[in-house]
Parts: C-alpha cells; structure tokens; sequence
C-alpha cells in the first residue's frame, strides 16, 4: 500500500469528505478535555495531543438500546395487555478520527470479551464490523503512557485502518498516512502520495526519538497478584486514596463491563446498555445485601487483578497473540492521568512485584 | 408478543399461570412457555426473568426438567423492584425470559451415590429441581439425604412437600431453625449442627449445598471434617449478575463468571479463590 500526506490545512475538508459517507467522531477541545463529538463542517479535529476519553464508545456506546418495548392494550379485553418487542438498529458506517495506538489495540481486547468466548454479541460485532480507526501515531510519550510495558509503541499500527503520521516538512505540516487495511486505504485514495523527502523525514524523526525507560519485567505479575491477593492491608493502602468514582474504569480503553437497565416512557421504553464500573459498591451488591467486594480495598484490587492476572488466565492464547496484549492494558495512562487523587496502576503493579517477591524471595522469576 | 428476534439479549414470552404464596415473603411462580416447549432445563440452571419498564434479574429455576410439560417454576423473595413487580402480577400475565443459562449438578456423577442435599434458607429453592430430578430416577441412586436449615419457623418454605418427602421414605430429611418460636418442636442450631446427626459413607457420598455466602465455608468444613473430599462437595453460588452470557462482568470471581461457568461448581474449581466464598 502506498503512503499518502494529508496536509494539517487539509483536514476539516478531508474529514468533511468522509462524513458524507460516515458517521464520523472526532476529537475537540471541550475546556480541559479532549473528547470525541459528532463531526460537523465547522469543526476542526484537534489531534495534537491524545483525546481525554478512550475511543472504545465508537464500537461499545456508553449507553446503546438492546431493544426497545411496547405494551399495548387488547382492545377486546381492556384488561389485558400485549407487549411487542423490537430490536435495535443496525449502527451507522461509522469513522472515529484522532485515537491513539494504545486506544486501536484495545479494540482486540473488547474483541476477546464479545466475539470470541462464549456467545457472540451481535451487537458489539455490528459496530466493530461498521467502525474505523483512524489513528495518529505518537511523538512523543506522557509521563503517564506506558505502552511498551504492553507490547504496544508509539507507532503500533495493530487495530487501526489507517495510521497517521505527524510531519513537517518545509514549514507544512500534516501526516504520512498509513494504509493499515483495505478499508483504510479506500478512505486515503483521493490523497497524493507522500513524497520520498516525506518518507525521509518520516523515518529521520522516529529515529531520533528517544527510547522509552525500560518496562519492568512482567513475566511473574499474574502469579505475584495472586501471591498478594489475601494481603487486605496491602489493598487497603494501595486504595486509601480512591474515592471510587469509576473514572479509570470509564476511560479505560479495554474495561467493557456494562449494567442493563430500563427506560420506561409510559406505555413504551427501552431496555439499555450502559457502562458499568466495577469500582462502585453497587456493582457487586447482590439483592439479598450480600456484597462480595464490599470494601474499597477489594474493588481496586479486582480492577488491578482483572488486568494483570484474571484477563492472562482466562485467556491463556493471549500470551501469544500477534498483538503482543497479553494482559487486558494497552498501557494508555488515562486511569493514571485522569484520576482525581493520583491513583498510579503502574505503581500498584510494581508493588505487587516486590511485595510478592519478599513474601517468597525463592519464587522470583518462577511460576506464573 | 413478538418472537422472531435473535439478540441473545431479547427474551422470550412466557405466561405466568399459577402464584402460590410460600411464606410472608416467598412465593411460587408457575410459567408456561408460550412458544410450546419444555424449557429443557437441567437442574441447577437459572433464567433472567424481565418485566419490561422495571427490569431483569436472574432466577433459579425450582421445578425439575420436564420432557414434555410446558410449564416451569421460580420461588422469589420479595425484595427488590422486579420481584416486587413479580409478585404484583396475576396468572394470565406475560412476562419474558432468556435462558436457561448457567452449569448444572452433575447428576451422571451421583448414579449409583449417596447425596447429601444441604438447603439454607431459600438454598431448598434451586436444590428442588436436584431433588425431584433424582426421585424420578430414584432406583439409580443410593441414599439421599436432605438437610433443611431456616432463620425462623416463620420462613420455612415448601413445609409441606418437606414433610411429605420425610414420610414417603424416598429421601431422609434432618431440619433445623436457628431461632425457634413456640410452636417448633425440631433442632434448633444453625444447618451445620445437622451434619454430625447423620451417619454418612464419605467415600460415597456427594454433597450439594445451597444457602446464604456465609453457610459455605461451615458446611465445607462440616463435610470436610466427615471425610467428604473436595471432589465431591458442589456448591451453588449467588451473585449479581445481568447479562447471564458472561459479558458483563458483575458475576466474575477471578477469571471465571458465575453465569457461565457457575453458578455450580465443584469445589475444587474454587477452593483457591478467596472472594468465590
């Protein structure tokens, strides 16, 4: 596939172009944030720094119909009444614009959930099926990314149609953009194609950007938290800080748990999709008022537990997956940067590590 | 109420036939599917039960597999807004449901066994479908033995059937109360002061216990301290659960979700997960 440029002057108008045959979400500044809005003519994509929220709410809506209801009296018997059912629509073809690497790899974590264990969610594979991903490549990394402790790069093309890359050249700027799939290189083909001197400085740029710091070696992680699951006093100082308002689970680009509730409107409703998060009390409040994880402690520790230890082992192939995701993190640090009390999950693991590794010192490097 | 949709999220019509109050608090509901088949359930299995404009919450399925009859039965507390607007509801009304889902006790296994049925609380509930599943085949397994616990005499469920199956000699039954009125003649003690009443075969004995979260860990040491090996002990387990296709999350103990890969199981499968009980 040939490289294309897409000048930064030529963006609204490119963009313009494909909502005529999108739904397309891009990423505006809302205040501090940075969040995803429906594409309109007046708009100009801000893609600058990486978008606030994740872009999962492209294939996984926060809140989405199943299906809507409608009760409707027996005209013969007043007494009695019927209820018709119908099924959501079908999602529009759909363009999100401006995710980053870490938010198109967390596509094949949701993809594990929904499409490949158990029963497949027609629903989830609608979207993913009518859904693209133009992502722009990092330049540079946060000090909240960690990506690479994932398998995953500033320049990963995994789960994206079409990577862009930022360059400036001769004071123009704009990107190389990068065919990741057919579908993606459909969208480029009214594009030029990206000059030699382009490609040169392209490549110039990704090599003199500087290596991250070494990942830690997560070899033993999935073992370690086990090691220091019944450790409550551990947990309970690693949450004393949290305040449980689910914002890491809402802008995690992998957490998919979701509630299902009604809607009623009189004689007609909705049953509803919406996200959960499992850093409220109420997640795991059973009707009987029996609360498995009642306390703070147990809750952060099942988010952290969920990524780094229950998602390897209930997916053992993900250890191998060409993705490199073997646990369910891209590594993106939006729970890091966008928690109001500085809650660090990187910290956390590393915590776990040695923890682990002086409850059994002869264990280190051992089973996992 | 239309039936041709295929989201495993859209439930399906059935028609309440018959309530018949248990207790203050519980009553029995009787479906019948409207689509004119068995439920094909196996005992053990729950359905997510929907009242369209209050909600849906899972429910263990009480009555026995039925080769032919169309109908099913649930018991429910009332307690929360579904099973309130559950027990508002008269015969003749249609409601939906999606399932059954879930594993299941392992009867294959119990063919030529003794089993230990331990029931607490609302445990006799979904253990019921175990029970009359086993006395309809009742020649293919060894002794069985039922063992009721109930906070009060005030709550005890099924009074009845219990006592009929005690006189019928098919099933020995051992019951207790923890806090007795004046009218209880029985034990009196929590459900775990019934296990060294019975004489049992451990080596041949399974057991299969549902009750209230902190039940669990006393019978298991109960049973353990008998000598009934891991193995052979099957718990059912409660949890919060929406979606009942292991995809929503709230069910998850560690790697497994109790929709899918529960809400029975063995023992072994989650002795060494400390939040399983």
């Amino acid at each position: 596939m040939v490289d294309r440029f897409l000048k930064d002057s030529d963006l609204a108008a490119v963009t313009a172009a494909w909502a005529r045959d999108f739904r397309v979400l891009a990423p505006v500044r809302e205040g501090a944030a940075i969040v995803y809005r429906l594409f309109s003519e007046d708009m100009h994509p801000f893609l600058l720094r990486p978008p606030t929220s994740s872009a999962k709410e492209a294939i996984l809506p926060q809140t989405e119909n199943l299906f809507t209801y409608k009760y409707r009296k027996d005209q013969d018997d007043l007494t009695r009444t019927e209820v018709f059912l119908a099924e959501a629509l079908p999602p529009e073809p759909t363009l999100i614009l401006g995710p980053r690497p870490c938010d198109a790899r967390g596509r094949h974590l949701l993809d594990r959930v929904f499409l490949e264990r158990g029963v497949i969610d027609p629903q989830y594979k609608a979207h993913r099926a009518a859904t693209l991903f133009v992502t722009v490549a990092c330049t540079s990394m946060q000090n909240t990314c960690f990506c690479h402790w994932t398998g995953g790069a500033m320049d990963d093309e995994s789960g994206s149609d079409v990577l862009l890359h930022p360059v400036t050249i001769g004071g123009v700027g704009g990107f190389v953009a990068h065919a990741v799939t057919p579908a993606g290189e459909e969208l480029l083909a009214t594009l030029p194609e990206a000059t030699a001197p382009m490609l040169e400085k392209l490549a110039e740029r990704r090599a003199a950007t500087p290596e991250p710091e070494p990942a830690p070696d997560l070899s033993d992680i999935a073992g370690s938290f086990l090691a220091m699951f019944d450790n409550l006093d551990f947990w309970t100082d690693q949450s004393a800080r949290c305040l449980s308002c689910g914002v890491c689970t809402y802008l995690c680009p992998t957490c998919s748990c979701f509630n299902i509730t009604d809607e009623n409107y009189g004689m007609s409703g909705r049953r509803l999709r919406t996200w959960d998060t499992c850093m409220s009390a109420l997640y795991t409040l059973e009707g009987s008022g029996h609360n498995p994880r009642f306390s703070r402690a147990h809750r952060l520790r099942n988010r952290v537990g969920h990524k780094f230890s229950y998602h390897p082992r209930e997916f053992p192939e993900a250890a191998t997956a060409p993705s490199g995701l073997e646990f369910s993190c891209t590594g993106c640090g939006r729970c890091i940067k966008s928690c109001p009390v500085a809650v660090d999950i990187r910290q956390i693991v590393l915590d776990v590590l040695a923890a682990a590794a002086e409850k059994a010192p002869d264990k280190v490097g051992g089973t996992k | 109420m239309n039936t041709k949709l295929f989201s495993p999220y859209v439930p399906r019509p059935v028609t309440l036939v018959e309530k018949t109050p248990l207790s203050d608090f519980v009553t029995r509901f009787t479906f019948e599917q409207d689509n004119g088949k068995p439920l094909a359930h196996k005992p053990g299995q729950f359905v997510n039960l929907s009242i369209y404009g209050i909600g849906e919450a899972p429910f263990s399925i009480s009555s026995p597999p039925r080769r032919t009859n169309i109908t099913f039965e649930i018991a429910v507390r009332k307690i929360g807004a579904v099973t309130s607007a559950l027990h508002a509801l008269e015969p003749g009304a249609k409601v939906g449901i999606r399932g059954p889902y879930g594993s299941s006790f392992p009867v294959m296994k119990f063919v030529g066994k003794d089993i230990l049925i331990v029931a607490g609380g609302l445990g006799y509930i979904p253990l019921r479908s175990l029970l009359f599943y086993q006395l309809r085949h009742r020649d293919e397994f060894g002794r069985m033995i039922l063992m009721v616990g109930t906070r009060d005499p005030k709550e005890r469920i099924f009074v009845d059937e219990i006592a009929d199956l005690a006189k019928s000699g098919d099933v020995e039954v051992l019951e207790t109360v923890d806090m007795p009125d004046s009218t209880w003649k029985g034990n009196v003690g929590v459900i775990t002061t019934l296990l060294p009443k019975a004489e049992l075969d451990p080596g041949n004995t399974f057991v299969a216990m549902v009750g209230p979260p902190i039940m669990y860990r006393f019978v298991i040491a109960e049973c353990r301290k008998k000598g009934i090996a891991s193995e052979q002990i099957f718990v059912s387990l409660e949890r919060k659960m929406k979606c009942g296709l292991g995809k929503c999350g709230h069910c998850q103990i560690n790697e497994l979700n109790t929709c899918i890969d529960g809400p029975v199981f063995c023992y072994t499968d989650i002795e060494a997960y400390q939040e399983a009980i």
